[in-house]
Parts: C-alpha cells; sequence; structure tokens
C-alpha cells in the first residue's frame, strides 16, 4: 500500500486582454496520475463553514510568515517561491536562486510578456508578495512601479527594508492588506501577479474577482499557485486517501481547500476574460524538495534556541518562536514535530518528510 | 508520530540536563508503509542516534533491529529494509513520551505529541 501523492499542479493563464493563471505544485509524475486533492467547495453551504474559519485562517498565514520569514530568507534567500529547474535534474541548495529567478522569467514567457523592458508592464501588483522578491525583480526589469500585499507585518516591514537598501523604494513599496479586499482602484496595474499565494486564499472566487478588478483593460494576470488534479467527469470530489492526506499539508501550511485548474478557469472565464491558458509545471518544480530535505539534513552545529513555543496536539501547525545565535543557520522546516508526516512524491520517488526543527529537539 | 521524529526529540525543560531519548509509553502502535529510499536513509543514517532507535522500536513492538551497526550495512538490501522500517514506518498514534529526568509526559495524540511546555518548565 502506497501512501501519498502530492497534487499536481496545473498552469494557468490567460492572455490579453486578460490575466492569466499560473499554477505549481511539487511532485507528481505523468506516469502516476493518482494524485491527491481536497474536494472543492462548490456548495454554498461548504463557504459558509469555511468563512467562519477564514479569520482563524488570516491570523494564522500572518503569524506564521511572521515567524518563518525571517529563517527562510536566511537559507533561501528573498524569493519565497519554487524554483524552476529542468525535469529530473538534481540541484543542490546553491542552485535554488537561480532556479526561483527562473520561475519568474518563465511565468512571464509563458504569458507572452515581453521581453523587451521598454514594452513591459509599467505598474504592477504582487499579490502576496512575500518579501517582496518578485516585486523587486520586476520593478528593475521593466523599470515598473510594483506595490506589494502581504498579511504579514513582518514581511511587509522586511520587503520595503529590502527595497530601500537596494535603491529600489521609489519603485517598490509594500504593505499589509488582503488579497480579497485589494486597497486598489478598479483597473490599477497593468501587470497583475500571484506568485505561490493562491493557495492561501480561502475564496477563490474572490481572490480572482479581485485579481481581474484591479486590473487595467488590456492587462495580464499571472497566477503560480498550487491545485489539485483536475476531477474526471464521473466524480464528484476527490477519494478519501487523497483528501486526507491533502487536508494533512493544508494543515501544515495554513492553507484552505484546494480547487482544481479547470475551477480557475471556469472563474476567470465567467469574468469573460480571454486568451486563458493553463499548464502543469509538476516536473519542472519537482527537484526542488530534495534540495530542501538536503539542505535539512546537513544542518552543521546547532545551538540550542531560547524559547519555542509549539503547538502539536490536534494537528495544529506548530508556532515557533525562532532565535538564532550569530554566524549559525538554522535549517528549512515544516510544521511541527510528529505530526503525521506528509509523503511526497519527488521525481516518481516517495520521501517521507522529516519535520526536523530546533527545540524541543536534540542538539545534532 | 514516526520514530525518526522521537529520535530527534528531546525535551528540554529548564534544569534538564539531558532530556534524550524520551521513554515511550505505547497506546497505540500503527504501521504505515511507504516506499523505501536508500540515499534518503543513508544520508540520515550519521544523524541517528540508533540506540535509541533500537530501544525506541523495541518498545513499539518491533525487534528486529541489529543491537550493533556500522555504515557498510547501508549496503545490505535486508539492514535498510529494517532501518526503513523501524523509522518510519512504525507510529505510536496514541502515549506519550517522558522525560528521562524529570518523568514529565509530553501526551501523543493522533500521532501528534504535545511537546508544548509549561510556563515554569521554560
Amino acid at each position: 500500500m502506497t501512501t501519498s501523492v502530492f497534487p499536481t499542479c496545473q498552469l494557468l493563464h490567460t492572455c490579453r486582454p486578460r490575466p492569466h493563471l499560473l499554477h505549481r505544485t511539487p511532485g507528481s509524475t505523468t506516469s502516476n496520475r493518482r494524485q491527491l486533492t481536497l474536494a472543492v467547495t462548490a456548495t454554498t453551504r461548504a463557504m459558509e463553514a469555511e468563512r467562519k474559519n477564514d479569520g482563524a485562517l488570516k491570523k494564522g498565514i500572518a503569524e506564521f510568515y511572521d515567524e518563518s520569514s525571517g529563517m527562510w530568507e536566511d537559507i533561501w534567500g528573498d524569493h519565497m517561491h519554487h524554483g524552476f529547474y529542468d525535469p529530473d535534474s538534481t540541484v543542490s541548495v546553491s542552485d535554488h536562486r537561480a532556479a526561483q529567478i527562473r520561475m519568474i522569467d518563465e511565468a512571464l514567457r509563458f504569458a507572452g510578456l515581453s521581453e523587451d523592458p521598454t514594452k513591459g508592464p509599467k505598474s504592477v501588483v504582487d499579490v502576496g508578495c512575500g518579501i517582496g522578491g518578485s516585486s523587486r525583480y520586476l520593478a528593475r526589469k521593466y523599470e515598473a512601479k510594483c506595490q506589494g500585499i502581504t498579511l504579514s507585518p513582518v514581511q511587509a516591514q522586511r520587503a520595503n527594508a529590502l527595497a530601500a537598501a537596494q535603491g529600489l523604494a521609489d519603485k517598490a513599496s509594500f504593505q499589509v492588506a488582503d488579497a480579497l479586499e485589494q486597497p486598489f482602484p478598479d483597473g490599477q496595474f497593468d501587470l497583475v501577479w500571484s506568485m505561490e499565494s493562491g493557495e492561501h486564499m480561502p475564496d477563490k472566487a474572490k481572490f480572482v474577482n479581485e485579481l481581474v478588478r484591479v486590473a487595467a483593460p488590456g492587462a495580464t494576470i499571472i497566477i503560480v499557485t498550487w491545485c489539485h488534479r483536475d476531477l474526471a467527469p464521473s466524480e464528484e470530489a476527490l477519494q478519501p486517501w487523497e483528501k486526507e492526506l491533502l487536508n494533512k499539508i493544508c494543515k501544515s501550511y495554513y492553507l484552505p481547500a484546494w480547487c482544481s485548474t479547470v475551477d480557475y478557469v471556469k472563474l476567470l472565464e465567467s469574468l469573460s476574460l480571454q486568451d486563458i491558458k493553463t499548464a502543469d509545471w509538476s516536473p519542472y518544480v519537482a527537484p526542488f524538495w530534495p534540495a530542501v530535505i538536503r539542505s535539512a539534513l546537513t544542518w552543521k552545529d546547532m545551538t540550542s534556541l531560547l524559547r519555542s513555543v509549539v503547538e502539536l496536539a490536534g494537528g495544529g501547525v506548530g508556532v515557533w518562536e525562532w532565535n538564532r545565535d550569530e554566524g549559525h543557520l538554522y535549517s528549512f522546516t515544516v510544521a511541527g514535530a510528529g505530526a503525521p508526516g506528509f509523503d511526497l512524491q519527488v521525481s516518481g520517488r516517495w520521501l517521507p518528510v522529516p519535520l526536523i526543527l530546533c527545540s524541543p529537539f536534540r542538539k545534532l | 508520530m514516526r520514530l525518526l521524529t522521537h529520535n530527534m526529540l528531546s525535551s528540554n525543560i529548564k534544569g534538564v540536563a539531558n532530556g534524550f531519548p524520551l521513554g515511550i509509553e505505547v497506546e497505540k502502535v500503527i504501521e504505515k508503509q511507504v516506499e523505501l529510499s536508500a540515499d534518503f536513509l543513508r544520508n540520515l543514517f550519521p544523524k541517528i542516534e540508533w540506540k535509541a532507535l533500537v530501544d525506541a522500536a523495541r518498545t513499539m513492538g518491533y525487534a528486529e533491529l541489529p543491537e550493533e551497526v556500522d555504515s557498510s550495512m547501508l549496503d545490505s538490501n535486508e539492514f535498510l529494509t529494517k532501518f526503513h522500517h523501524a523509522l518510519l514506518e512504525l507510529h505510536l498514534e496514541e502515549g506519550a513520551l517522558v522525560c528521562p529526568e524529570t518523568g514529565r509526559r509530553f501526551p501523543v495524540t493522533k500521532g501528534i505529541p504535545n511537546m508544548l511546555l509549561h510556563e515554569d518548565e521554560v
């Protein structure tokens, strides 16, 4: 009996005169299409139940990124998204930054955006901007004005600090805001960018609506996100074992229910977007995870941390308080120790993901 | 909770000199198969506290691990299978982990240990 399968990702793209979506998730080879999925919340009843949880979800997301962004940045730099790799390649942690930049460029290329910076977008919104990696890159590439939004005050602050440090404060600015209620007027941006943030949005319809609302006529929307597989015509929902596994991932990463690529396409079509294009980039992001795991396994010395507050009971995600001694890097970790760990399929192999973190751990 | 995790966990209660390894109180163990990755096991091997793993596995009802190991055994499929099984396929679903010095119990519920320390333990 095998275990879980990581959801496939689909890449969506819609072109002029409307936005496009890109999706991506790691894992999943084309030959093995048993995929993890979570039931799409299609009914109003389901949505009502979700609305109650949204406040807690938002808070959880903000805190999660408040807590972990510093550590992430230490190891992975200022891009908080997957890299884009040649399939089946083996990469080391040091290749990741180039791959993460390649991800941005591949997304732009898929969307048909011009390589010519003079013909590129002039105003950009970065929805779920993290610490602003994409925004600063796009600001430099196109000499565009980029505005980023995130739920995490720590991230927004860091993003602005990095922009200032890089002399980009006039081109890239960041604030705390909700992607479901963007603080911008209609039609302001000619590029609407959502790089690996869509998976956090509890209300996909609202999320997409807002992306479209703030997009100018003729604008491009790019979404790179994690989706579950499209359901077969005879299916109403994912398989129970798929739902169960995906649920564990959702709990670990503060993710609401997933939807499929087709769900996104339908939303975009309902808003009369044109040139909607999708693609599955699973094979291109799969090499990301072994690098992550290897970085966890190549810890050098680790000194004991100060206090750690761990909330593990009930399957909740750990809320970690990090402290770093000078000069020591702490490995990327996932969720809480001993959580029913999830299994990733990466390039056809199953790897259990160890949840290794600081205290309450012994020194390695 | 896998034994991989148990092998990394320690009681860091204030005043405890050595909180590793945690004792295991078993109420419910389940087995979940997962595909073996030799590379993964070989990478992990140097980080594993072997005696703690052997003892923990035995507590969970699995006594097949050799007491003594060396890295040459990583070439043996038979050894890797046992190592894999003990480390990754045995799950403590219900029970507790126990601080070796203070006896403080950390309950394990639905496979998740609650390592939350109280204010006075920090």
